[in-house]
């Protein structure tokens, strides 16, 4: 993990009087899973749409391999958005098809359907997924053409213990195959068993920034939720107590 | 691989996704060939009966005219010449009458014997010098006249809802923005929708015009081939008309208001339940600039009069048009 494939500086975003990023320094490296940390409304998404390239920042810069994006970075990076509704009527298979079509050079369909376990659904009416199984596939579209980094918006976002688990393993497999993955979460267990760097927002700006265990460490916590707590007096989500 | 079948093969994909998504919505397919088989049997059971007993007189001009069109039971209308005789030739007046010179000019549909009845009224009542003209041609039914607008009517829901509410719904829901994370363009998105929504349009309205008229019989005198055409360019205006509605609405029930706003004047102005004839000269120069007027006007001068190409080139020009603006438009402000 020596070259940063994203470098970000000075990176803001305004919506009219209102400062959703202000100010993000960091860098991002290779085969790195990054995790952007915050309560809702800390600027997790906002940033995480200026480096898919969805958004244009409103000021400061986001530079692929020290570079401005190339014409083809779509190509290069898989995304898992929050929220994505697909086409009704259209089976995990239709949209496996669809969505392969649009690349070059996809990763095979029976391998994509292995990997993320879709066989026991694969034919059925997407409006009829669990969550879980919703997530499963939209996890596998995200990655239909290989990229080389993949973001993920709150993937397990209500979602129920077993599918959370369930998720965290394929993320970690994502992790195995030494793909860079950029996820938000508010979900202080999910950062600390999935992320090797956090960044945690709040109201737009950098609070801390490092690893999960040297963090909590440094701070003399016992986790992340309390070294949170204890910096702005919020508190965030455990995945802990939804998991009980 | 070249990027322009790269570009086919992303908008082929985009184009069986749609196709499928409608299909498979089973109840939206069957409704947009039951309803308007429906209206059509609703109408040749309302008007089967016998033809209304009131007499059509078209006065050409408005001077010095003879008594009998003041007569209970006659209704007169004005028009110019020629489509005043258009419509003898249809049966739709009974007859036609101009003062020229202080001598009153008269024609009659050779076939209509309420014109014949009035040619009698008009010699029995009239002593200024009378000059005859004739016209030929059958009578039209009420079912012949609404089939076209029927049809037309179903392509104009068909599109603008097919295509304007439901790219609206692909933003609501996110999905326009899981798109544009692919190397999907605005150009390939946009035509494999129009390209898709013209092949549910025309087959719809192919399955309709065939199994109603095979039951009903009704009148279709010109050419299959132009009617097609009629229907190809009639829908892409219709589809692009419903793309620039989509193109930047993000909330389904303004998109909801808009379509109805753009569709509730097509349906009173264009013709499709009844001619515009005798109408206020501002209401027909609105009418003449909404596309469904020029796929009527079009479609019943084939199906009726067997027009041709030359007869029909003005209508096509305009629907021509209408799409190249609605898709410029479109392909311009499109936003995910």
């Amino acid at each position: 993990m020596t070259d940063a494939i994203l470098s970000i500086s000075g990176l803001g975003k305004s919506y009219d009087d209102v400062i959703a990023v202000d100010g993000l320094d960091f860098e991002i490296f290779k085969g790195q899973c990054f995790g952007l940390l915050g309560p809702n409304g800390a600027g997790k998404s906002t940033t995480l749409g200026m480096l898919e390239g969805m958004e244009e920042p409103t000021r400061g810069s986001v530079h692929y391999l020290g570079k401005p994006f190339p014409v083809d970075y779509q190509d290069r990076v898989g995304i898992q958005f929050q929220a994505t509704t697909l086409q009704d009527f259209l089976s995990p298979h239709d949209n496996l098809k669809l969505f392969s079509s649009f690349y070059d050079d996809p990763i095979p369909m029976d391998r994509l359907i292995e990997q993320f376990r879709l066989n026991d659904f694969l034919h059925r009416d997407v409006r009829r997924l669990s969550g879980g199984q919703r997530q499963r596939l939209l996890l596998a579209l995200a990655l239909a053409h290989n990229p080389e980094i993949v973001f993920l918006d709150e993937p397990t976002s209500g979602l129920d213990p077993r599918s959370r688990r369930d998720l965290w393993d394929m993320v970690s497999e994502l992790k195995a195959d030494g793909r860079t993955l950029i996820l938000t979460t508010h979900y202080m267990e999910e950062a600390e068993v999935l992320c090797d760097e956090l960044l945690i927002l709040s109201h737009g700006k950098t609070l801390l920034q490092g690893a999960p265990k040297k963090l909590i460490k440094e701070a003399g916590v016992s986790d992340l939720d309390t070294l949170f707590l204890s910096l702005t007096g919020e508190t965030l989500v455990k995945t802990q107590e939804v998991i009980e | 691989m070249s990027s322009i079948s790269r570009s086919l093969r992303r908008m082929r994909a985009i184009f069986i996704a749609r196709n499928l998504e409608y299909l498979r919505d089973r109840a939206s397919f069957g409704w947009n060939l039951v309803f308007p088989v429906m209206i059509v049997f609703a109408l040749a059971i309302v008007f089967s009966g016998p033809p209304r007993a009131l007499f059509v007189v078209t006065v050409i001009g408005t001077e010095a005219l003879p008594e009998i069109v003041n007569f209970p039971g006659v209704e007169t209308i004005s028009d110019q010449q020629d489509k005043a005789l258009d419509r003898l030739s249809r049966q739709q007046t009974d007859l036609v009458l101009k003062i020229v010179d202080g001598s009153v000019g008269y024609w009659v549909n050779g076939n209509s014997a309420s014109g014949a009845i009035l040619e009698l009224l008009l010699k029995y009542t009239e002593d200024r010098p009378l000059q005859r003209g004739e016209t030929d041609g059958e009578a039209i039914r009420y079912i012949d006249w609404a089939v076209p607008g029927i049809l037309g009517m179903n392509m104009m829901y068909s599109a603008l809802w097919g295509i304007g509410y439901v790219v609206v719904r692909y933003r609501q829901s996110g999905y326009l923005r899981r798109l544009k994370a692919t190397p999907l363009t605005k150009f390939e998105f946009l035509s494999a929708q129009v390209l898709s929504r013209l092949l549910v349009t025309l087959t719809a309205s192919v399955i309709v015009f065939v199994g109603t008229n095979l039951m009903l019989d009704y009148k279709m005198v010109g050419s299959i081939a132009l009617l097609l055409l009629i229907a190809l360019v009639g829908g892409l205006a219709m589809i692009t008309l419903g793309l620039a509605i989509a193109c930047r609405t993000e909330s389904k029930e303004f998109a909801d208001g808009l379509l109805n706003a753009i569709t509730f004047p097509m349906l009173l102005l264009s013709g499709v339940w009844f001619s515009l004839d005798g109408s206020p000269e501002w209401v027909q120069v609105i009418a003449q600039v909404l596309p469904l007027t020029h796929v009527l006007e079009a479609a019943r001068a084939v199906m009726l009069n067997d027009a041709g190409l030359a007869d029909i080139a003005l209508s096509l020009g305009f629907l021509g048009v209408f799409c190249a603006i609605g898709m410029s438009i479109s392909i311009r402000l499109f936003r995910w």
